[in-house]
């Protein structure tokens, strides 16, 4: 650990306001908004956000979910609105002067120090003493299991192993609020699945408010508390991952998380669709008026097959794909040019070419206005 | 720059290994060797000989006889001041090129890349010119009613016009605007290296601008500093037209001193012992660079252990 004497002897003195402390504080951005030129990145976005919870930016890309967290890091200003950390307003701060932690997606450690020199340097900028940021930088490794790869160079270590590094150097001062930009994207399957679960138990261990963007629906499902889908530099719909599924609020988070099925129709009465291919779909209450165009959506996994004439419409079986324990069928249903999917469990699978009846749980189908995009 | 030639090694370590008759016996050997012949008989007829021939000419008195004052005449009294003239005029040059080149070149990469490239070559172009128009030039922008002093005498700059030639300060200024192009380009290219998400991550985490330059852009760059550095006192060491032409007699260096005893003197003996002079202060120079790598290699590899 020699080095480190070294290295804290050459410190400057800590320019940073905020000292090293506790667990997540909330945040709350309001009516944010950013142009670039003509195109307006982030339209008045607002949301408010609970310490420790981990929240994703989810959409894909020109959504404006990175250009919102590059204004939370302090990175992009804001042409107004405001972002306020702990009931700190940082929105016209030099990112340094925020506080926060960081995690880029191309992990971004720094090629010239080892390891836990990468992990120090923050405790460094903060004027700890050489044996807590010892103490420190050590804990932080063990906790990510990086310790017998303390003195060894960025450049020696996998792309995760890097990664799992800048998310020490991160997390070691403790942030109030943790962004990450897309952590995971240059990391395989594999490897992506595993460092999932890794920083969704850190998290919860050390109770850490997260901010994640990401553009992989399953990523923000797995890891996040709430999900925010954005598009056009604005938020869709800010829920959990099962408010979200069950109940989405425009068709593009119905398509965007669960892939659902749009079937067109018209307004019958407050719990009714008429669609175009003839049978009466049942839903749930909703507030559009009756005789409107509209679009019924259903999650492929919400759907069930029965008997003709027990269906709100009736179709042939185009194919039949088994995926392990489920089965994706695809169905055409009678006069329609596009086939519904769906995913059923493996035991209840009709047959190619089969004539069957389609039905829903009227609680699990969402109805959007027919000309909503 | 002959000097800085790379010896032929290749042949000379597969001959001195073991079993190099074997060696020497293989098909794609004898092509190699072959392939290097020329280049060998070039560098010794055009390298290895004249060092060796100056090397030799400076151990030898007027009858022919081995010899070593033609090194205490050259350092000692005028000679041993030149020389160190010489090295001081060299080290100013590479400070003052290292740090306007270290400006320049970082202004250049944060420039748009059209504008990099346009800068870069009004850069280097001047060095297209020949060197003696381009020392003539300074001395007219430079003299008594020159360009610069005509300009300060109108602005009414105290104390103008000033001595900008024939002093130091004149031979500083001509060799490092010969010395910038390469200080400018080698540090460019380290500079361009430089991940500028680097800096975003330092500012991340708190580091103001001051913290990140010293403690993650200047480690960063360092070995092209150095590089630049060694290189251009170097090249400044033999440099002969710009000291001859835009130096006072205060400022006589050692390549003039050379050119003096050849061509004045006809004092070959003497002339030869600075030349070897030179070439070993080169050599340190070079040495030095190596010793800087390994040192700091040796350093990063402590950190490994």
């Amino acid at each position: 650990m020699s080095e480190l004497h070294v290295m804290s002897e050459k410190q400057s003195p800590p320019t940073v306001a905020s000292p090293v402390s506790g667990a997540g504080k909330p945040l709350s951005v309001t009516k944010v908004r950013k142009t670039y030129g003509a195109m307006t990145a982030v339209d008045e976005v607002s949301m408010e956000i609970g310490a420790g919870e981990f929240v994703t930016f989810l959409g894909s890309s020109g959504s404006g979910k990175t250009t919102t967290l590059m204004m939370i890091a302090g990175f992009v200003e804001p042409e107004s609105g405001s972002i306020v950390v702990g009931g700190r307003d940082v929105t016209r701060l030099a990112p340094q002067k925020r506080g926060l932690g960081f995690v880029f997606q191309q992990y971004l450690l720094f090629p010239h120090m080892t390891v836990s020199e990468n992990v120090a340097f923050p405790l460094q900028l903060r004027g700890l003493s050489k044996q807590e940021i010892r103490t420190r930088v050590g804990e932080t490794l063990e906790m990510a299991g990086l310790s017998r790869f303390a003195r060894r160079r960025p450049r020696e270590l996998s792309g995760g192993q890097q990664q799992r590094v800048a998310l020490c150097r991160a997390l070691v001062y403790r942030p109030p609020v943790i962004l990450m930009d897309e952590p995971l994207g240059a990391l395989d399957k594999k490897l992506r699945d595993q460092l999932q679960t890794e920083i969704k138990r850190i998290q919860r261990e050390l109770g850490l408010t997260v901010i994640y963007v990401t553009h992989d629906q399953e990523e923000a499902l797995v890891l996040s508390d709430r999900i925010a889908v954005m598009r056009d530099g604005r938020i869709d719909q800010f829920d959990t991952p099962q408010e979200l599924f069950e109940r989405p609020r425009t068709p593009f988070v119905a398509d965007f998380l669960g892939a659902a099925n749009f079937l067109p129709g018209t307004v019958e009465s407050d719990d009714a669709v008429r669609l175009d291919t003839g049978g009466v779909l049942r839903i749930r209450r909703h507030d559009l008026a009756s005789g409107v165009r509209a679009r019924a959506a259903v999650q492929p996994g919400r759907l069930a097959v029965c008997a003709p004439e027990d269906g709100f419409c009736t179709g042939i079986v185009e194919t039949v794909t088994y995926v392990g324990t489920l089965v994706r069928v695809t169905i055409r249903p009678d006069g329609a040019d596009t086939c519904v999917r769906l995913e059923i469990p493996a035991g209840r699978a009709p047959l190619m070419g089969d004539r069957v009846g389609l039905t829903a749980d009227p609680r699990d189908v969402s109805v959007f206005d027919g000309t909503a995009g | 720059m002959a000097v800085l030639a790379p010896p032929p090694e290749p042949v000379v370590a597969a001959a001195a290994t073991g079993g190099w008759r074997r060696r020497l016996s293989g098909r794609r050997t004898r092509f190699g060797l072959l392939n290097a012949t020329p280049v060998v008989v070039y560098l010794l007829v055009l390298f290895v000989y004249p060092i060796f021939s100056t090397l030799l000419l400076s151990l030898k008195d007027e009858d022919g006889g081995f010899t070593l004052h033609w090194y205490a005449d050259a350092l000692s009294g005028t000679s041993l001041d030149i020389l160190l003239i010489t090295l001081r005029i060299s080290a100013e040059t590479s400070a003052i090129s290292l740090v306007v080149g270290f400006l320049l070149a970082y202004w250049i990469t944060r420039l748009r890349p059209i504008w990099a490239g346009l800068v870069m070559l009004v850069v280097v172009v001047p060095h297209f010119i020949s060197a003696l128009v381009r020392t003539y030039g300074w001395i007219i922008l430079l003299g008594d009613h020159g360009l610069v002093n005509e300009t300060l005498v109108a602005l009414h700059v105290p104390g103008a016009p000033f001595q900008l030639l024939y002093n130091e300060l004149g031979v500083v200024i001509g060799t490092t605007s010969v010395m910038l192009p390469y200080t400018v380009l080698l540090l460019y290219a380290v500079m361009r290296g430089v991940d500028r998400g680097l800096i975003a991550a330092a500012a991340s985490m708190g580091a103001g601008r001051l913290v990140t330059f010293f403690r993650v852009y200047l480690p960063l760059v360092a070995p092209g500093l150095v590089n630049a550095g060694i290189l251009s006192f170097i090249l400044c060491l033999g440099y002969y037209l710009t000291p001859a032409l835009m130096g006072g007699p205060k400022q006589t260096m050692v390549a003039s001193l050379i050119d003096e005893q050849v061509m004045k003197n006809n004092q070959w003996n003497g002339a030869s012992a600075l030349g070897v002079i030179l070439l070993l202060l080169t050599f340190a120079g070079l040495l030095s660079l190596r010793l800087v790598k390994s040192v700091s290699e040796a350093a990063k590899n402590r950190g490994g252990a």
